[in-house]
């Protein structure tokens, strides 16, 4: 590496290798062990006093100028002969300050010696004079000292240099140089006398020398302390394995836990402690690939011991790597928890007890709380209607006020039945085409009552020409219900409550509904508990309220239930906004599997109109559903999708079919829903009308835009077909 | 008054009072059975023209009654609605496909359900032709 500076302050960039210069593998006595040094080893191998005679040496016999500094670059020393570096340096960048003598530009301090001590090689540095630097990083193991910092070097030396001198000199052996230069690049020996490699080696061979020793001694130490602690380990089995999965190392812990010896299990396979069924389905295997993929893989599943009985174990298993280089095996960490097991199972089985006598309890109270509600809502209802005689006008305000009980009662007997389906996870959604604005106007004509109890108004700015929901048009209706009816009770009387709605920003594919009312705000901790069950915030102000208070937990199951999320925004005294968001409904995402590409090309994609039409009369409305049926056993769910209705009209005996056909296609499914109506309507009184358009898309556009396109046609043509017929009656 | 005679099978007397009063208020002629058993016999013998049927009922299901009844010759064709208190998500469908024509949870709205009512006896005349009359 190079770290050219020569153009003054900021004209820094690393160049490759061009010269043979110190290159690689600078400090890296053992790279696959990483040991850490008490403080005080760390002092002394960087005590300068150690170091400066060596660096003298180092100097003289390299023929440069040396310094040592720490990993930051900072001086730790000064050797005589080092001076030359110091005095360049200044010269090159005036604002240099002491204590970071490598600092030769401002933007990058002590990037050289970083760069050394990152990358294990040599890095050189061209200053404004031309003359090269090299920092050369001195590490042990995988722990940082410093750097050498040579001044003045040559690119390549104009004469050999005597290797065993130059060894000598420094206080090693020449093989031992060799070995350390080898270690770092393949070179010649010729080419390490002329070359800056050198500089590298003979530090690094000088390091060894003298801290290799401790080094060792202290790896053992620690090696040696890691073996106790694994072997003494009995509670987990630890174990080491190769890359294939075979077992490398065994410790107590798994002997006992596993029931082999380590004289047996050494060399065999892992696999042989899964069960029969996890080896056949490779799970053995699959471990081992997820582990190489991600470093590390954990899982909980039956194992085999020796003697096959089986035990439920918790498995971490981490990669060994060596450096960056290639996979050395796994080590596992396994550890014995049948018991923890089997007490979650005792739990969970309790749980699912008690959530199912919860539900066959309130299910019971439920059904028996409507049966003496319905006679008390008949005799209300036929003393109210004046089956009986006349009502008074006081008679009929309390009974209309009876009445009034009667239905929230009701309400909280269907809240406790949807409660318990929350709970068992039976709560159903049944997502269809659906207007918004209907939806909006719908709940407004329930809640229209109880809002003029309290003379408040409810506004609607649901704007038509909005895009229809995904949703279910009775879960959306009790949704709005619930929170219409929240608002009106939380808002004094004369108070508005106003439903509004909006596509998301940030999402095209959600609508987002919100009901405002001007009540009495919520508090900011109560925001976070609202949705809860049972939860109803208390108000000394507020006291006339009624219901079980799930309502809003309700909703909020129902909402997830179709993909969106509802939250609330609340100023105390100011009223709250509720929002919720719903899935918008696209003709894309529903006929994803017919706009494919191929598709698309091939101009397949046929719009088939189906009007159902009575020879007779008109078509009863009770029977589109089993039409529905009908027609849906007619496509290919595979290939064609039968819309859902696309219109609010009463009288939606118009089915839509968007096929992967061709003029072929077309005819076997109209001759299929000709063949299927009749045995449907034996007396022969329906007839279908069947009309098609194949959408050709232009080629060349990329795949979104066709299939916007496609789409866009499609929703056109609907609407003209529905207009048309319209127009017809 | 169209004078169409209702069977109501139901054990519960105080439904039976008030039920029975609001449907007599609508002109129809109105018999009650209270359990699985006498059902089928009071709708043998009176051959009502609708059937309000509840499902849970002393000596056999409602769904049982509801069998037994499209087994008989005269009641065949005899529109049957379900009105129980019981979740219609579990029963609703399963009463529609025993053959019912419509399916209410206690208690029900007067309007709609007299709208189904309505609707059910009217079907009665062209009930397999699908249309409006």
């Amino acid at each position: 590496m190079i770290l050219e500076a020569s153009g003054g302050v900021d004209a820094s960039e690393y160049l490759p290798l061009s010269v043979p210069m110190p290159s690689c593998g600078g400090g890296v006595i053992d790279d696959s062990d990483s040991i850490e040094l008490p403080p005080k080893s760390l002092a002394d191998l960087l005590d300068f006093d150690a170091w400066g005679e060596i660096l003298t040496t180092y100097g003289r016999t390299m023929r440069v100028a040396v310094a040592l500094t720490d990993v930051h670059g900072h001086l730790l020393g000064k050797c005589h002969n080092a001076q030359p570096v110091w005095k360049l340096l200044h010269d090159a960048a005036p604002g240099w300050a002491i204590g970071c003598p490598f600092c030769i530009t401002t933007h990058l301090p002590c990037t050289a010696v970083a760069k050394a001590l990152e990358t294990g090689g040599g890095v050189m540095v061209r200053d404004q004079a031309g003359l090269i630097h090299v920092a050369v990083p001195l590490s042990l193991g995988k722990l940082h000292l410093g750097a050498i910092i040579a001044g003045q070097v040559f690119d390549r030396y104009p004469e050999p240099l005597p290797l065993r001198r130059v060894a000598n000199e420094v206080g090693v052996s020449e093989q031992q140089l060799w070995d350390v230069a080898r270690k770092q690049r393949p070179v010649s020996r010729a080419t390490l006398q002329t070359s800056g490699d050198l500089l590298c080696a003979l530090g690094q061979a000088f390091l060894q020398q003298r801290y290799g020793a401790i080094l060792e001694s202290r790896l053992a130490e620690t090696n040696g302390r890691f073996r106790l602690l694994v072997e003494g380990v009995r509670d987990y089995a630890l174990f080491t394995m190769d890359p294939t999965g075979c077992v490398t190392s065994w410790n107590v812990g798994a002997e006992r836990m596993l029931g082999y010896a380590e004289a047996e299990i050494v060399g065999r396979n892992f696999s042989c402690i899964f069960t029969p069924e996890d080896v056949q389905n490779r799970i053995p295997e699959k471990q081992l690939d997820k582990a190489l993929h991600a470093g590390r893989a954990e899982d909980e599943g039956w194992r085999l011991r020796e003697n096959r009985r089986q035990f439920w174990a918790h498995v971490n298993i981490t990669t060994l790597l060596e450096g960056s280089g290639p996979v050395r095996g796994f080590a596992i960490i396994m550890q014995d928890v049948t018991e923890r097991r089997k007490i979650a199972i005792v739990l969970e089985e309790a749980r699912q007890e008690r959530a199912r006598l919860q539900e066959s309890f309130l299910s019971h109270v439920s059904h028996e709380l409507r049966t003496p509600l319905t006679a008390i809502y008949f005799f209300t209802t036929n003393v109210l209607d004046g089956l009986l005689g006349d009502v008074t006008p006081e008679q009929r305000e309390h009974l209309a006020s009876a009445l009034d009980n009667v239905k929230q009662l009701k309400d909280m007997v269907s809240d406790l039945l949807d409660i318990t389906r929350v709970e068992t996870h039976k709560i159903t959604v049944e997502p269809r085409h659906a207007s918004p604005v209907k939806l909006v106007a719908d709940a407004f004509s329930t809640c229209r009552t109880n809002a003029t109890v309290k003379n408040i108004s409810l506004r609607s700015g649901v704007a038509p020409g909005l895009p229809f929901v995904w949703a279910d048009p009775a879960r959306v209706r009790q949704i709005l219900i619930n929170l219409i009816d929240n608002g009106i009770k939380f808002t004094p009387d004369n108070g508005t409550i106003t439903v509004e709605s909006r596509l998301l920003a940030e999402d095209g594919a959600f609508l987002c509904l919100s009901v405002s009312d001007t009540g009495c705000g919520i508090s900011p901790e109560n925001r976070e508990i609202v949705f809860d069950r049972l939860a109803q915030v208390r108000s000394g102000a507020e006291t006339s309220r009624s219901g079980l208070g799930l309502g809003l937990f309700i909703s909020k199951e129902l909402v997830s239930r179709h993909g969106g999320r509802i939250w609330v925004e609340s100023q105390l005294g100011h009223g709250s906004t509720f929002y919720f968001t719903l899935p918008v409904f696209s003709l894309a995402k529903l006929c994803a599997h017919v706009f494919t590409a191929p598709n698309l090309q091939a101009g397949s994609v046929t719009l088939i109109a189906v009007d159902v039409v009575a020879v007779e009369g008109t078509v009863q409305e009770d029977i589109l559903p089993e039409l529905r049926r009908v027609l849906e056993g007619c496509i290919n769910p595979d290939q064609d999708v039968l819309l859902p209705s696309m219109s609010d009209a009463e009288s939606a005996e118009t089915f839509f079919i968007v096929g992967c056909t061709g003029f072929s296609g077309f005819e076997v499914i109209a001759s299929r829903i000709g063949l299927e109506l009749r045995t449907f309507d034996n007396d022969s009184k329906l007839k279908p009308v069947i009309s098609s358009t194949t959408l050709l898309v232009e080629p060349g556009k990329s795949g979104e835009e066709q299939i916007a396109e496609v789409t866009a046609r499609i929703e056109r043509l609907v609407q003209a077909h529905l207009l048309g017929k319209e127009s017809l009656k | 008054m169209s004078g169409h005679k209702i069977l109501i099978i139901d054990d519960d007397q105080p439904l039976l009072v008030g039920l029975t009063a609001r449907l007599k208020a609508n002109g129809y002629s109105v018999v009650c059975a209270t359990d699985a058993v006498s059902a089928v016999a009071v709708a043998r013998r009176e051959v009502p023209d609708l059937v309000i049927l509840d499902l849970g009922l002393p000596a056999g299901d409602g769904f049982l009654v509801l069998e037994r009844l499209r087994g008989l010759t005269d009641l065949v064709a005899t529109p049957v609605i379900v009105l129980s208190a019981r979740d219609p998500a579990d029963n609703k469908k399963r009463a529609l496909d025993a053959g019912a024509v419509a399916f209410f949870q206690k208690p029900p709205d007067n309007h709609e359900f007299l709208t189904a009512i309505r609707q059910a006896l009217g079907e009665t005349i062209a009930l397999s032709t699908f249309l409006k009359t």
